[in-house]
């Protein structure tokens, strides 16, 4: 806004007044404003979940480096949410590496200044960028970092060993709140860690202080785990899930925990039969690339619910699902995921991505 | 002074060397009173190095390293050296801490907790030796660097349990090969190091933000600073951070939110309350918070601080105000106790008083062009903003018609709810805002036949200052009800004729004769009202000191009316005197016939 030296004092004031009020509106903001950052659903108070979603199988060993994808699966991680990282540059990963390195080090011996750039850190740490595991251009680059140290008693010439990794990701997150963000901020809201409960808390206060961020637990919701348990046993053909396991845990005193497995041809029978007939169905959608409603994920559970109570007269809708397992994977209330076939970890991990984001404040 | 240091330079050992020990007292006495030239600290500080047992000397070059030399990486490697040859040496660490502050991309420190202690009074005489030399030579004191020690403090579990609540340490920034993008020649000066106004107004072009901005929230100086700035992704990253925190203590923990007020999370939002009172306004992410809060909230967990936070909120568009706002106080306010129908009110109060102010403040005399978010086309006009106006006037006046019947018209609820129309009246006086509303029937009767007086006072003073309002621009709807409203007053207190026909409240004539109330039509004028019956009283007695029977009646006659309403007026009941000296005028008959009014 400029405005012209001619004015009078009292013109002035106004004038200033003016430009106070555009620079007072940024602060001054309501949120319903930016309701672009604040949901996909009308009712933006209440986020949920995606209430469809594609269950293409991604086969990514060919995209993907095949270190860092043996590192990805078959290993649980305890997975939490991310604010957006302000000023995060996949341009500066060595120094980050280097950063990391001497702030771990300085944490672990208390007292004793660790040089940056220097060599001496008992712990290596390096940033590396997943390449490949993204499918749009809107999701920023995954970041692996990887924690190796010698063990406290090993022989001069004995390697370093991987003792901690974890990981920054964000697939097929919601555009719209991607592009609510201002460009310094770098969203990678879903975080998975593996190694030393201490080592993963420096990393995260590493993260804090860089990068002005949060971190908080994920849990594994309810929807969450029954949209994974339907997602698994839509495989079934293409990778035998071999079982269907759900730990559910009932309110009673002492609490019970059932252990609920299921046949894998059984549920699968049960899976294509809650499914809603193709011909009602879009006609562009492939067999390979149908979608998943919620609806089914809701008949399907009902399905193996009733089955239950038709033997046992226990409703298991009382209680929680703590678990569920097949052999393409596991999910555990309490934040743990295990994705043990690469085919499956985009369809995973964009639903994870979804939970995170339903976690972000603002 | 240089012939001194070239003879100290000549490596001699120190122990039982007294010359050198008279050279090295005589360069300190210089530092102490004068302060040295860089190259003589680096010399000073080489020479320490080279030395076996450089303790004593190191202690005091520490300090001249203070002095804004520009910090080479060969200085580090060197200290570092002697680190691993010394180990943990106080002097060593205040050194590496001075680094850690200014350079931190060269190294990195972390002190335990049972070190700070010592630490500090190891400093302190150093500190003031500095500052003294300093003043001396003239030069700024930006070198009262505080040196922030992060919290080590791990070993209590209920802290770790409310960590997020914990606002982050007051630590420049440490990302800053990103930012040197930005400002790479000219030097910034992190928020960390100012400390008065001066200091910030001094700096303001190049003010470092700290690396998480969470820590602001503490500080009002910084607080000042944020809202001239308005930088963006400022505000978006506190936000983030304060978002973070109200989700995790009160809507992420499990089975319906905490159940007890916990130490921690009344702070957090005291402080936080005393930032946005600072600012004069809420940050968006609380916003946020409040409306998924609200409809979660049991209304009596922490309800002064969550209610104050809702007084902060802006202006809601009139489309969701509904929605987000009343439906949930709606809910809350029902079913809630007294003391939450008195706590939302006042709220409600000063929302309507933020939002004015706001308004004053910002508004044009063209339609006020506010965009309350940059990134949407959501433009509040001045209609949009009286509409919103108009619907909170509106719900607070539903809300109060059913609260005082639920509460039997409890004189408490009843004060707040009259603070409330108290400020309606002065939106369009005092705010210039043209929005002149009257209280509904349910809020006015009860004001009306209150048994106590000072809420009748308060009523005629809402009726004055409208028939104020009411002199400029108005709806004819408006007009009638304020005029039947002044009317129902006038022949009410004064005319005795309360339940007539047409006088507002109606009542069947057998239902008034059953209530065996002999003259219903004075049972509330002013000297039978319940309210004053006992001014009635004591003008009587006072009148007629003599007078063995108690006739009420008779200070109706018109002398003894006029002096009673003098008694009246004396007793500090403003309002009604603003009231009946606009609305009514009468003669004092020369009889001792009843006083007779016109409304004027």
């Amino acid at each position: 806004i400029c405005f012209s030296v001619v004015r009078t004092p009292t013109d002035s004031i106004v004038a200033q007044r003016r430009s106070k009020n555009k620079s007072y509106r940024q602060s001054y903001r309501s949120c319903l404003g930016a309701a672009s950052r604040l949901g996909h659903t009308p009712g933006w108070t209440v986020r949920r979940l995606n209430t469809s979603r594609r269950t293409k199988s991604h086969n990514i060993t060919e995209k993907v480096n095949p270190e860092h994808l043996a590192l990805l699966v078959k290993t649980e991680w305890q997975l939490s949410y991310v604010t957006p990282l302000y000023q995060f540059r996949h341009t500066q990963l060595r120094s980050y590496s280097r950063q990391l390195s001497a702030f771990i080090t300085a944490e672990k011996q208390q007292g004793l200044a660790v040089e940056v750039e220097g060599t001496q850190t008992s712990f290596r740490v390096s940033f590396s960028v997943v390449q490949g595991l993204g499918e749009t251009d809107d999701d920023a680059e995954t970041v692996l970092v990887q924690i190796h140290s010698k063990p406290v008693f090993a022989g001069k010439d004995e390697a370093q060993k991987l003792v901690w990794s974890g990981w920054l990701t964000c697939i097929n997150g919601n555009p719209e709140y991607l592009h609510s963000l201002p460009k310094d901020f770098t969203c990678l809201p879903l975080f998975g860690s593996r190694g030393a409960e201490n080592l993963t808390s420096l990393v995260k206060s590493w993260f804090q202080q860089t990068f002005d961020c949060c971190f908080g637990p994920l849990e594994i919701n309810q929807t969450c785990q029954q949209w994974l348990a339907a997602l698994w046993t839509n495989c079934h053909i293409e990778s035998s899930i071999q079982h269907l396991k759900m730990i559910w845990t009932l309110p009673v005193e002492p609490p019970l925990q059932i252990t609920y497995t299921v046949n894998p041809q059984d549920a699968w029978e049960l899976w294509n039969s809650v499914r809603t007939p193709l011909l009602e169905r879009r006609e562009e959608e492939e067999e390979t690339a149908r979608s998943i409603d919620i609806e089914e994920v809701t008949r399907f559970m009902q399905g193996l619910m009733s089955h239950f109570y038709r033997h046992f007269r226990l409703d298991l809708s009382a209680g929680r699902l703590s678990q569920v397992s097949s052999a393409l994977g596991s999910a555990k209330f309490s934040g743990r995921i295990k994705m043990s076939n690469s085919r499956y970890v985009l369809t995973t991990l964009s639903l994870l991505t979804e939970c995170a984001l339903l976690k972000m404040p603002i | 002074m240089s012939p001194l240091l070239h003879v100290v330079e000549a490596g001699t050992p120190v122990q039982g060397n007294d010359e050198l020990e008279k050279n090295l007292v005589q360069v300190e006495k210089v530092a102490y009173s004068q302060g040295l030239p860089p190259e003589a600290v680096s010399i000073m500080l080489e020479f320490a190095m080279s030395l076996r047992m450089g303790k004593t000397v190191f202690a005091s070059a520490s300090k001249w390293v203070n002095w804004g030399i520009s910090m080479r990486v060969f200085r580090v490697r060197k200290l570092l050296e002697l680190q691993s040859k010394l180990g943990r040496q106080p002097f060593l660490l205040h050194l590496l801490s001075l680094y850690k502050v200014f350079c931190p991309e060269l190294v990195t420190l972390s002190i335990p907790s049972r070190m700070k202690s010592g630490f500090r009074n190891h400093i302190s005489p150093w500190k003031s030796a500095l500052i003294a030399v300093q003043k001396r030579n003239g030069l700024q004191g930006a070198s009262s660097i505080s040196l922030v020690f992060t919290n080590k403090d791990k070993t209590n579990p209920r802290k770790r349990k409310h960590c997020h609540l914990e606002f982050p340490a007051l630590i420049p920034a440490l990302n800053k090969e990103a930012q040197s993008e930005q400002s790479s020649s000219r030097r910034v000066v992190p928020l960390v190091e100012l400390h008065s106004f001066a200091q910030l107004l001094e700096n303001m072009h190049r003010i470092e933000l700290p690396a998480q901005m969470g820590s602001l929230l503490g500080s009002s100086l910084a607080l000042q600073y944020l809202d001239c700035v308005q930088d963006e992704s400022a505000l978006l990253r506190l936000n983030f951070w304060l978002g973070y925190a109200f989700h995790e203590e009160f809507l992420f923990c499990g089975d319906g939110g905490p159940s007890q007020t916990s130490e921690e999370a009344l702070q957090f939002l005291n402080k936080l309350l005393s930032a946005q009172h600072f600012l004069q306004e809420g940050f968006s992410s609380s916003e946020v918070f409040l409306y998924k809060f609200l409809n979660v909230w049991d209304g009596s967990l922490l309800r002064p601080q969550i209610l104050g936070l809702l007084s902060n909120i802006p202006v809601v568009p009139s489309s969701q105000i509904r929605r987000l706002l009343f439906e949930p106080l709606m809910q809350l306010f029902f079913t809630s106790s007294l003391f939450f129908k008195c706590g939302l009110m006042e709220c409600l109060t000063n929302m309507l008083l933020k939002w004015l102010t706001w308004h004053s403040i910002y508004a044009l005399e063209d339609d006020l062009d506010i965009s309350l978010n940059s990134h949407t086309s959501i433009n509040m006009t001045l209609s949009g903003f009286k509409d919103s106006m108009m619907e909170l006037i509106h719900f607070v006046g539903r809300l109060a018609s059913v609260g005082l019947q639920l509460e039997g018209c409890h004189c408490l609820l009843l004060s707040f709810v009259l603070d409330f129309y108290e400020t309606v009246c002065d939106t369009f006086l005092k705010y210039g805002l043209p929005l002149i509303v009257m209280p509904p029937a349910g809020v006015f009767y009860p004001a009306l036949f209150a048994t106590d007086p000072v809420s009748v006072d308060r009523l005629a003073y809402i009726m004055h200052s409208n028939a104020l309002n009411v002199a400029f621009h108005i709806s004819r709807q408006t007009f009638r009800e304020f005029n039947h409203y002044v009317v129902v007053m006038v022949n009410c207190l004064w005319n005795s004729r309360m339940f007539h026909p047409g006088m507002g409240v109606q009542l069947g004539e057998e239902l008034l004769l059953k209530s065996n109330v002999p003259q219903y039509g004075s049972s509330f004028d002013l000297v039978h009202h319940p309210a004053f019956m006992n001014y009635a009283v004591n003008f009587h007695q006072k009148c007629w000191p003599g007078k063995k029977d108690m006739d009420l009646n008779s200070i109706k006659h018109s002398k003894p009316w006029s002096w009673y309403l003098e008694y009246l007026f004396t007793q500090g009941y403003d309002g009604l005197k603003h009231f009946v000296q606009s609305n009514i005028s009468w003669q004092l008959k020369a009889d001792d016939g009843q006083v007779d009014s016109q409304q004027r």
